[in-house]
């Protein structure tokens, strides 16, 4: 995957300043950077949902911009927890079966094929037996590995996931960080991330983007997170003797 | 008489069934505000129908002239949130154009006939407890294309209203979505104003959804079931009280609203 100098301007702002990064298959990598470096808006130019104002991005051979559709078929997306809406009565199973019906037409109706692929996913995921619990009673972790379960059924070549430990107590950053690692290991997939803390994946020694509108810091944790480098994009970074202080984590 | 009274309950049946369809798709994708604003454009092109019936003598019917403005307002509002727009900004600058027709049209109209204002009014209030051949048909076809292009979308409606952005990035073509929902909503609110009329339809659309979410299982059996109660008791109680059946409607409906919450505050 390859970011040729993206940029990106909404209302006349700067959402990415000419963004470049390639990434060799098979990667494990997390973009991180302040509120408003424009993460977000980079995973949706790489799923050809925001088009880049100028420069060009590859994935696997294809240019978002032009074929978006051919992008959402081989990448998953695992948005962000909190702007799922939990007044809307949906079980988990419906959640992750969307992934494979939204293939199909209307009336989209959950065959027992499709019903034992969800269950081999949800199983995958730790999640074996939930399907018939509705999604707003799932513990915060569960919900983020039912929106993980919900990519992974369209077996994507790659996920983008959109902070995937926000709201997370950290032992279950942990075990989503070893959930995707595994997911990168045992089934190949490649990993992109936006995370305000790498901490939960750092063993994983996962390629890190530094991004605040461009691309600062690229490489892997031992190179891109030092005090020098994380205050270009960490304007507020704080050196303690026990580490760095770059901002606070969602919630 | 008998059959005045049959063709009442059963137009007063055919809004229920409607109201069932469209309250619970409303509720939950938290568009409640839209649905109500939608109202305005209704009463604008309602008060717009009449104006041109009085003036150019046209005899056009106000049902018809209510819901194409109000799909036009709609098609609007879905087409600036697309662009970006937030949904309350959209829809404030629909109500604003719809409201200012609306009084436009009502001053005008006034000038010109001392009637125009009145049948205006009967259309906002729906004081008519006359159902005619017309209002049945028109709400049986509208039910007729509402339920079931409801059911048949429901799942996409519930999966954008649950994660918009992760519909999209799943394929699902939310713009269209938005657009057939938003002119299903147009259509059946238009009907609805010109039956029970405009302040009803306020009141009634988001009960039944709100009531099926809060009792949490069920939901369309409790949304189909807790409008027809409504608009059928609203009926009877208004025949019992002497009032408009829009009055008695909405008294049902406030008391179903008030039961509600002392029914969750324990």
């Amino acid at each position: 995957m390859e970011a040729e100098e993206v940029s990106v301007i909404f209302n006349g702002q700067m959402a990415l300043d000419r963004v470049s990064f390639k990434l060799s298959s098979p990667f494990f990598t997390v973009v991180m950077g302040p509120n408003g470096a424009g993460k977000t808006t980079l995973l949706r130019a790489i799923m050809g949902m925001v088009r880049p104002s100028s420069g060009r991005i590859n994935i696997y051979g294809i240019d978002p911009a032009r074929s978006p559709g051919k992008v959402l078929q081989i990448a998953g997306y695992v948005p962000q927890v909190i702007n799922v809406n939990l007044h809307v009565p949906i079980t988990v199973e419906e959640v992750v079966a969307m992934g494979v019906l939204a293939k199909v037409g209307p009336p989209r109706i959950l065959t027992p094929r499709v019903r034992s692929r969800v269950e081999e996913t949800l199983e995958m995921v730790g999640l074996r037996g939930m399907g018939r619990k509705p999604f707003r009673e799932l513990s915060g972790g569960q919900r983020q590995r039912a929106l993980i379960a919900r990519a992974l059924i369209r077996k994507p070549r790659i996920l983008l996931l959109d902070e995937p430990f926000s709201m997370l107590d950290f032992d279950i950053k942990c075990e989503i960080a070893e959930l995707l690692n595994r997911l990168h290991t045992e089934m190949g997939v490649d990993i992109l991330m936006v995370a305000h803390e790498i901490s939960p994946c750092i063993a994983f020694q996962p390629t890190i983007i530094l991004l605040n509108k461009r691309v600062y810091a690229f490489g892997k944790a031992e190179d891109v997170l030092r005090i020098d480098i994380l205050r270009k994009a960490y304007p507020g970074a704080t050196e303690l003797p026990a580490g760095v202080i770059i901002g606070e984590d969602h919630g | 008489m008998v059959e005045l009274l049959a063709l009442a309950y059963l137009l007063a049946a055919l809004s229920g069934g409607i109201v069932g369809s469209i309250s619970l798709p409303i509720v939950m994708s938290r568009s409640v505000m839209f649905a109500l604003t939608l109202l305005h454009s209704i009463l604008g092109g309602a008060i717009l129908g009449v104006y041109l019936n009085t003036v150019l003598r046209l005899g056009l019917p106000i049902p018809l002239i209510a819901a194409l403005t109000a799909v036009g307002f709609s098609i609007l509002t879905a087409e600036l949130v697309e662009k970006g727009m937030s949904e309350d900004v959209a829809t404030a600058l629909s109500v604003a154009t719809a409201t200012t027709i609306t009084i436009v049209f009502s001053y005008l109209a006034s000038h010109v006939s001392s009637t125009a204002i009145s049948t205006a009014w009967g259309y906002v209030m729906g004081v008519s407890a006359i159902a005619t051949e017309w209002d049945i048909t028109m709400a049986a076809i509208a039910l007729i294309i509402v339920a079931p292009t409801i059911h048949l979308t429901m799942k996409e409606f519930r999966y954008i209203a649950f994660d918009e952005e992760g519909a999209r990035s799943l394929g699902l073509n939310v713009r269209f979505y938005r657009y057939l929902f938003y002119s299903l909503v147009s259509a059946a609110s238009a009907v609805l104003s010109s039956t029970i009329g405009v302040l009803v339809t306020h009141v009634v659309l988001a009960v039944p959804g709100a009531l099926a979410l809060r009792i949490g299982r069920g939901h369309t059996v409790v949304a189909y079931s807790s409008s027809l109660a409504v608009i059928l008791l609203g009926y009877f109680l208004a025949r019992v009280l002497g009032v408009p059946p829009s009055g008695g409607v909405g008294v049902v409906s406030v008391s179903v609203i008030i039961g509600m919450l002392m029914y969750e505050r324990g």
